[in-house]
């Protein structure tokens, strides 16, 4: 267990290259000792590269590894005491699951003892206790995957375990109980765990802190709920949140409002060092709510749909050109065509180009 | 439908079967034979159409002081020139593959994919234009018509079999199984015997067949690189043949050369049937 830093790092696949391409832009980070760490983005965006760069199985091009204040930038996988599970379960197919799971203690030349003590809290806590004697390759791929992240779990002394996508080929249920083992896990043995992922329900519940990244660039990194609530940049909110942010073309009106169309909405935000271009407008659809008595920050709308996800409902709105969503309680009985909705001043976020002011 | 189709398969399958072992079974009568049953009219069941004798096989192990043509001393050599010559070919194929399918290679324009040609364009030259520089240059080194000579040049025959077959299998294997082993511990040559080697067993397997194969069934260099010290077993199979052809012995010395091909044929089978291929690492 270690303090994971990361300092000035960036990577290109080409540097020599006359005009290299960065899958990684120069970056700073750390992560704290035994807390639970999210990499969200989209594919391509560099999330295994920098997973790759802290096990050490790319040398970043630029910049330095420190675990616990020690430079490992140039020490190969074997000497970082790393463990790593892949997106697809690698597993020794010509071993049974029990030597599968032993495999990273005996190269590290564990007694036998230790390692059958190891191997059965690890099986036991992922449920392979009873398919310990069997051939690796017999389970289905599922229990590989299992596998996997046991032989990452096995030791208890790693510095972190970076995982890449692991839940991708687990079905649902298991994927759930497996989440919660993890946390559990993590706060039993305080390891570091960092965790690469696209679904961002998966990083929400999972993380401490999570890590957006968008084409090389870390975007924002923060608590779920501030990732929710205040995103970063125009990216992160349409990114996060199921449905992504209402975003809108605005002009700046005062120093705390701005319009769209002919509408002054208020917000909470000082506008009054902005210059008037590519100003937006970025709400929830969770705090878009249906007005009641409101007096301000009203938007007359038309109704275009509402569908039922059980839950609640989703209501699609226009005004003009411009389509508003917002989810409203299963309760809420919608009679007329045309409502006015409310933005709650302390939920509006303004971005000027694409950056949260 | 059905019946028919089945009929269509099952008829098929037998015509393709008799095909396949009737000569086997005409080698197996013919071998014997002696020369009256051969020669003078058609016959095909021992004891009613004509009297079997060893004769044929008798003459195998014969010394030629005692009039025969004694094939055991050059079919140990062909095994001891096919096995050593395989063996090493599958060695250093298989590390010559695992470098070129996990590393990068440059020089000047040469990549990877060029070095896995420039050993796969060993197969494609036409032998002859190997015999004359094979020739000087075992004559140069005075392993012409040794053991040790035959050995050298057919690894130079056997290598680019196994790197291209070994190549194209470690491609298969996904690069994260190395990675894994490093992540658990493995410095990169434990990763690569603890790790890959075990499971490219089926590869080693299919690639070691072909080497024995190709090694063994070689006539054109064992015929031109030996002369009277050494000799290969199919060079003394050809040398059997007279004016009058001795088909009773020429039968049993294709048998007794076939025999090992078969076995190792029905081993590799056995392994290769048991699963051991198929969704191994995925």
């Amino acid at each position: 267990m270690a303090k994971i830093e990361l300092s000035n790092i960036s990577h290109s696949y080409n540097p020599n290259d006359l005009n290299p391409t960065y899958a990684l832009n120069p970056f700073s980070m750390i992560w704290e000792n035994g807390k639970r760490y999210a990499i969200l983005g989209p594919s391509g965006c560099g999330k295994t590269t920098m997973l790759n760069i802290v096990s050490g199985l790319v040398k970043p091009s630029k910049g330095n590894v420190l675990f616990d204040d020690n430079d490992v930038t140039n020490l190969i996988t074997e000497e970082r005491n790393i463990a790593q599970v892949f997106q697809f379960p690698v597993i020794y197919s010509t071993m049974t699951v029990f030597d599968n799971l032993a495999f990273p203690l005996r190269c590290r030349n564990f007694s036998e003892e230790k390692i059958e003590e190891r191997v059965k809290s690890v099986s036991d806590t992922l449920r392979l206790s009873t398919f310990l004697n069997m051939p690796a390759r017999k389970l289905t791929a599922d229990q590989k995957q299992l596998i996997s992240l046991g032989r990452g779990l096995v030791r208890e002394d790693v510095a972190a375990v970076l995982m890449d996508e692991p839940l991708t080929v687990i079905d649902p249920d298991l994927k759930f109980r497996l989440r919660r083992n993890l946390k559990e896990i993590n706060e039993e043995y305080k390891t570091t765990l960092v965790y690469v992922t696209h679904d961002q329900n998966e990083a929400m519940t999972f993380a401490d802190n999570i890590i957006v990244m968008d084409q090389g660039e870390i975007v924002q990194v923060g608590l779920p709920k501030d990732l929710f609530e205040r995103p970063k940049t125009t990216f992160v909110g349409y990114f996060i949140g199921s449905p992504a942010m209402n975003l809108f073309e605005t002009q700046l009106h005062s120093d705390n409002s701005v319009k769209i169309n002919d509408t002054t909405i208020k917000t909470n935000t000082n506008l009054s060092k902005l210059k008037n271009n590519n100003i937006k407008l970025g709400i929830r659809s969770e705090f878009v709510k249906v007005a009641k008595d409101e007096s301000e920050n009203l938007l007359e709308v038309n109704i275009q749909k509402i569908e039922d996800f059980g839950n609640f409902k989703l209501l699609t709105a226009k005004m003009g050109q411009l389509t508003i969503k917002s989810k409203i309680n299963r309760e809420t009985e919608i009679s007329n065509n045309t409502i006015k909705l409310h933005f709650p001043a302390e939920k509006c976020c303004v971005y000027q180009n694409n950056k949260l002011i | 439908m059905e019946k028919l189709y089945k009929f269509l398969k099952y008829t098929f399958i037998i015509l393709w079967t008799v095909f396949i072992v009737a000569p086997f079974l005409w080698a197996v009568s013919t071998s014997f034979k002696d020369f009256q049953s051969v020669n003078s009219k058609v016959t095909y069941i021992p004891w009613l159409d004509f009297e079997p004798t060893l004769e044929g096989w008798r003459v195998l192990v014969k010394s030629p002081a005692r009039g025969g043509v004694d094939i055991v001393e050059p079919y140990f050599n062909s095994i001891f020139v096919t096995c050593t010559a395989s063996l090493i070919s599958i060695i250093l194929g298989t590390l010559a593959a695992y470098a070129l399918s996990r590393f990068t290679f440059k020089a000047g324009f040469v990549r990877n994919n060029d070095i896995t040609f420039f050993f796969i364009s060993q197969r494609i030259m036409p032998p002859i234009v190997l015999s004359i520089p094979f020739f000087i240059f075992l004559s140069t080194i005075g392993l012409l018509d040794s053991l040790l000579g035959l050995v050298v040049v057919y690894i130079v025959l056997l290598m680019p079999i196994a790197v291209w077959i070994m190549v194209d299998f470690f491609n298969r294997v996904p690069k994260e199984l190395d990675e894994t082993a490093l992540i658990d511990g493995c410095n990169p040559y434990q990763a690569f015997y603890k790790v890959v080697l075990p499971n490219s067993i089926p590869g080693l397997i299919v690639a070691g067949m072909f080497c024995i194969i190709f090694g063994w069934i070689d006539f054109f260099f064992a015929f031109i690189l030996t002369f009277t010290e050494v000799q290969l077993l199919p060079v003394k199979v050809v040398a059997l043949n007279s004016s009058i052809t001795p088909w009773w012995s020429l039968s049993a010395s294709a048998l007794i050369s076939v025999a090992p091909l078969i076995i190792v044929a029905f081993v590799v089978e056995r392994y290769l049937s048991k699963g051991n291929l198929s969704g191994a690492l995925k």
